[in-house]
């Protein structure tokens, strides 16, 4: 017993298949989020952008009968949304955290304007899990790793995908560049605006598409205040990360646990509040930050160094 | 080929600011407008209710100004914080905290008279909401920990806060069983001025004032101004950067814990409940930025947005539309007028591709 915790086998198993499960959902958003501001762009919208993504998901997934169009068609409208942030912050150059807080806003109510009558909507389009033949039969590890909704793979897929754009190709070096200093790579011949509305727009799809996992497999089903603040822990996530496509992985399982815990209380004799281990993610989150920030004092940020900053050719 | 730049104005345009608030409104309006139309609801009749409901007449008044006084102090809030180029993105859960601490006075001292009692509570609710802001101020000053994502995440702490009371140790005996605080004492409830409309809305407006005047016009607003526009210069200046941090951060918490008190003074279920904060928080940060971040126009911008949300709650009592236009429409007013301000400084030029890329 730990903290007034029993455990079993079947519970513990059933937690780490729920860490992983959480933890794509948090790996899609601050992966987006992590491209975003690589490229010296900060969406504070990511709440906005997936709430959205999550009801054009749900709407989508039930309407064709096809979880991946849902999936596709969350991808879709977290794109479109993340846009509006991209023209006032990028093209106009407004100040990032305000505009980013009004796509909150926005995002959050046009996603329950859409899904306005889909709330008590029966029907489902839900992933079903998909096991890896000749893997899922090893003991614990099988469970665990290997029989998941497509969703997670893909996340796995993705981000190797990015870290490989980021790091090793021509177009990830324009991105890093313009997020480092935007009138260098504006210099060396990187089109600043282009690379920066890709980068949000790609965090903006992959926002979307956390969304939709939601609709589509996670909870199944549509519902306002659906994501739940889950979108600024990926936010926060990105610090955590210290914008590295691998260390924002280990991240979202970390915090992946934390949302996991809430879900998988009935499984344990459990004796603490239900609330208090709902405030368990927030406060790790806070505890998580100023550990690293403490550690990291006295070296230099790992932050993109052009973040939150317009950037204007006539004034640099 | 030609195409468009921005291209900065030599002055900027005189009276931008109100300006693009309106540019911001109208623009809202019309968006608004081509969603209802495209879900087939009469838009007239839906903005003619939400007039009706927030301006139409002295008794809806009432409503808009109760609504302007949450909206007002966290904006206040807000921006007290970025005098210094910091975001206190969590006023929300200070409000809610402000709320804790002022019903936790409430059921200590049920039997003190009225104006005691109503003092006591509000003194509280500063209190709480500065200890809400206490642990994202001190992690920003002495070790540099964002302030945006501390103070969100103590929002989330603080409504789960909330719903632990209702449910537990301060669950009403007289509740029919059903979770809910108990309200507070009758005697701490503020009086009205005309109508429902409350004596917060001088409180209010008072507190505005008051800081719009002391942070123009002391040392500490002074240096805060200084320090937030260059730590160095500040730092050349004998000015502890860290200490202001501290400061700014804790009062900025105050004043958001502040309007919670209010809000618990004058529901007129006298309950704490997690809607007490009711977004004012977040809609708080779009006010403050509406008014440039500057005290003196936060009262007027919160009047404006009381209207819009009052209205906006009109929606939701006609049928068939989406109360998820009001929500909407604030988003809307923020990016209109942050396009609009862009102009105020800059202007579009046509010019030579040739000219452009070089």
């Amino acid at each position: 017993m730990i903290l007034g915790v029993t455990f079993t086998e079947a519970g513990v198993i059933g937690l780490l298949v729920a860490t992983v499960q959480f933890g794509t959902l948090l790996y899609l958003a601050a992966l987006g989020e992590t491209i975003s501001e690589k490229a010296g762009v900060l969406n504070l919208g990511v709440e906005g952008m997936m709430a959205t993504g999550a009801a054009m998901g749900f709407i989508v997934g039930v309407e064709t009968g096809s979880p991946w169009l849902g999936l596709l068609g969350g991808a879709v409208a977290g794109a479109i949304v993340s846009l509006i942030h991209a023209a006032a912050a990028v093209g106009l150059g407004a100040d990032q955290v305000v505009s980013g807080l009004a796509l909150t806003f926005l995002g959050l109510g046009f996603a329950d304007f859409i899904g306005d009558g889909y709330t008590d909507d029966e029907r489902r389009a839900r992933f079903a899990d998909v096991e890896i033949p000749g893997l899922d039969d090893i003991p614990w590890v099988g469970e665990v790793v290997f029989r998941h909704s497509p969703v997670t793979y893909l996340a796995v897929i993705i981000g190797v995908v990015a870290w490989f754009v980021l790091n090793r190709t021509a177009v990830g070096l324009g991105l890093r560049a313009v997020g480092e200093t935007a009138s260098t790579a504006d210099a060396a011949g990187h089109s600043v605006v282009r690379l920066r509305f890709a980068a949000v727009a790609t965090g903006g799809a992959l926002a979307g598409v956390s969304g939709a996992y939601l609709t589509t497999y996670l909870v199944g089903s549509w519902s306002q205040n659906l994501t739940a603040g889950r979108g600024w822990i990926a936010v926060a996530l990105v610090i955590f990360g210290a914008w590295r496509v691998g260390r924002v992985a280990i991240g979202a399982l970390l915090f992946g646990l934390t949302l996991a815990l809430k879900s998988r209380l009935t499984l344990f004799d459990i004796e603490i509040s239900g609330q208090f281990v709902d405030m368990l993610p927030f406060l790790l989150t806070i505890a998580v930050l100023v550990v690293i920030s403490f550690r990291a004092r006295n070296r230099p940020s790992p932050a993109p160094a052009a973040i939150g900053i317009a950037y204007r050719r006539e004034e640099r | 080929m030609k195409r468009l730049v921005l291209a900065r104005r030599e002055t900027p345009t005189r009276g931008g600011q109100p300006l693009a608030f309106l540019v911001g409104l109208v623009f809202a309006l019309v968006v608004g407008a081509i969603l209802l139309w495209i879900t087939g609801d009469p838009v007239l009749d839906v903005y003619e209710r939400m007039w009706d409901r927030s301006l139409g007449s002295q008794n809806t008044w009432s409503d808009t100004f109760n609504r302007a006084v949450p909206l007002a102090l966290a904006g206040l809030a807000v921006s007290i914080a970025a005098t210094m180029g910091l975001w206190n993105i969590g006023a929300e859960g200070q409000i809610m905290f402000g709320a804790i601490a002022a019903t936790f006075v409430g059921r200590l001292l049920p039997d003190a008279p009225g104006l005691i009692l109503i003092v006591a509570m509000l003194l509280a609710a500063a209190f709480g909401g500065a200890l809400w802001s206490f642990g994202p101020a001190v992690a920003r000053s002495e070790i540099g920990v964002s302030e945006i994502i501390t103070t969100l995440m103590l929002t989330e702490v603080a409504s789960r806060l909330i719903v632990y009371l209702e449910q537990g140790p301060w669950k009403d005996p007289d509740g029919f069983g059903f979770p809910g605080v108990t309200p507070r004492p009758d005697q701490a409830e503020l009086g009205t001025l005309w109508e429902r409309t409350h004596i917060g809305v001088l409180i209010a407006l008072a507190v505005i004032i008051g800081f719009a005047w002391y942070l123009r016009r002391s040392v500490w607003g002074y240096e805060l101004r200084i320090a937030g526009s260059s730590e160095k210069a500040a730092a050349y200046a004998g000015i502890s950067v860290r200490r202001k941090v501290l400061g700014v951060l804790l009062v900025s918490g105050a004043v958001a814990g502040f309007a919670g008190g209010i809000e618990l003074l004058t529901t007129t279920t006298g309950k704490l409940t997690v809607q007490i904060s009711n977004g004012y928080g977040f809609a708080g940060i779009i006010v403050a930025a509406l008014a440039l971040m500057r005290p003196s126009g936060v009262a007027a911008v919160a009047l404006a947005f009381g209207a819009l949300q009052v209205g906006g709650q009109a929606i939701q009592t006609n049928p068939g539309v989406s109360p998820a236009v009001a929500t909407i429409l604030q988003g809307l007013v923020l990016f209109g007028a942050i396009g609009a301000a862009v102009f105020s400084t800059y202007r579009l030029r046509l010019v030579d591709r040739q000219v452009a890329e070089s």
